[in-house]
């Protein structure tokens, strides 16, 4: 069939029938359940080793009351790396492409710190809008410019892993489609563009990674100024 | 959850004890298709019989155009490529890391075992040897028993010693005042009979004996000078 390069952003339907969940849910067909073992096969070993990797790493910073977040930090950050990689495999739709699951993920989470924050220490929360060491002339303008910045995070946490994903994922569109017309008429040029194309699919699996990593930092970063 | 080492409903599922996980993963060829399969085909088609199988598939596929070749697949190459390239080069390390973590668990828990085993040998080495040492309880109460008596008799004998020196002392002091009475007693009589007999003596006598010692001396120095 042809493809436009935005088919592959679609959200996919069966017979008018909207698959978006059952593709949000592939991911946790590569996590191994809980076995009650005590020494497991390799997989279930490494993955355990993993998600005990990345809680440790989450929490470190926070501080006790911050760990009720650990489930739901660790889990979106296997989530959001999981669904991230497995988009790069070719006619698979990644859902972290779209706007609206981005924002659906970024908003709550941001605006849960965010109350958490002004709810059990409202000061401290609303000193963070002014950096120590400002000159005094400035702290009227500072004050509006750090609340546009704290305003605009949930926008810029969705855009941001959105906006990479879907350029990545566009650019290897256009380069494999340069590729292919090139094959015929000129093959040197298109062994070069075989070549970009690889080290883009390199980039992008470390760029799907990194981006996952990311969300999930900045999420406890906020959570830290407001626990 | 379903144990995959139990055949399909041959026996109920049960969670204890837990059913062995199997040594090694299953045989797979070319790292995707199940050695099983292979092997299913084999008493029909031989060896060449599954690779003509896949030949022959994406052969129909391809020139019915069923699967197009659209830049899809030059992506699909590219990411392909980048997998095995990755699974070749880390898997081998990857699974000796997951079998390290397993055998620090296990050693980890033999330690605590062997731990404990060495604590209890030393333990019963000591009690050894405190029932050794219950044994010569005997010779023990011997020596202390011989030990306090001869503290008693040492003691006993130097209050006999003080007991001794001390009625001599007072026996002494008696003698010594006799002896001191009868010494003066002596002295004084001496001196009585000196003193009457100095008295008694008249000046007469007294120029006669004077005058006789002359003579004496006389004759004496005579035998002298005639010895000599």
């Amino acid at each position: 069939m042809n493809l436009s390069f935005f088919d592959q952003f679609a959200s996919p339907c069966l017979l008018g029938i909207p698959l978006i969940l059952l593709s949000m849910l592939f991911p946790y067909l590569l996590i191994s359940p809980q076995d009650n073992r005590w020494l497991s096969n390799r997989l279930s070993t490494l993955q355990l080793w993993f998600i005990n990797l990345i809680t440790k790493q989450l929490m470190l910073p926070l501080n006790k009351n911050g760990h009720k977040w650990a489930l739901i930090l660790t889990s979106l950050m296997t989530f959001l790396l999981l669904t991230n990689l497995l988009g790069l495999l070719p006619y698979t739709f990644t859902p972290t492409t779209q706007l609206s699951m981005n924002m659906a993920l970024a908003l709550p989470l941001w605006l849960a710190t965010l109350l958490t924050g002004l709810r059990n220490q409202p000061s401290i929360s609303l000193g963070h809008l002014l950096p120590e060491g400002t000159p005094t002339p400035l702290i009227p303008a500072l004050i509006l410019i750090e609340t546009t910045s704290l305003l605009i995070r949930p926008l810029a946490l969705g855009v941001r892993l959105t906006a990479n994903l879907t350029a990545g994922h566009l650019l290897i569109q256009l380069i494999a489609t340069a590729t292919s017309v090139l094959l015929p008429i000129l093959p040197s040029v298109s062994i070069l563009t075989a070549l970009i194309l690889l080290l883009l699919t390199i980039l992008e699996v470390a760029v799907a990674m990194i981006q996952a990593y990311v969300f999930v930092l900045l999420l406890s970063l906020y959570l830290q100024e407001n626990i | 959850v379903l144990h995959s080492t139990r055949p399909l409903h041959t026996s109920q599922q049960c969670s204890a004890p837990v059913p062995p996980l199997p040594e090694k993963g299953g045989e797979v060829r070319h790292g995707l298709i199940p050695e099983e399969f292979f092997q299913f085909l084999y008493p029909k088609t031989g060896v060449t019989g599954p690779y003509m199988l896949g030949t022959g598939l994406l052969l129909y596929l391809l020139s019915k155009e069923i699967y197009v070749v659209n830049h899809e697949t030059v992506a699909s190459a590219c990411i392909l490529a980048v997998i095995i390239y990755g699974v070749k080069k880390f898997g081998p390390d990857v699974a000796a890391f997951a079998d390290k973590l397993n055998e620090e668990k296990v050693a980890s828990a033999l330690a605590v075992k062997n731990e404990a085993i060495k604590d209890l040998e030393t333990a019963i080495e000591q009690e050894k040897k405190e029932q050794w040492r219950v044994e010569g309880r005997s010779y023990l109460f011997d020596a202390k028993r011989n030990n306090v008596a001869m503290l008693l008799e040492t003691n006993y004998r130097e209050r006999l010693m003080t007991v001794y020196s001390e009625v001599k002392k007072r026996l002494d002091y008696q003698l010594a005042m006799q002896n001191l009475k009868r010494q003066k007693e002596q002295d004084h009589m001496i001196q009585w009979v000196e003193k009457s007999v100095i008295q008694s003596i008249t000046p007469q006598q007294q120029k006669e004996s004077v005058a006789k010692c002359i003579l004496d001396l006389k004759a004496l120095s005579r035998s002298a000078q005639a010895a000599a």
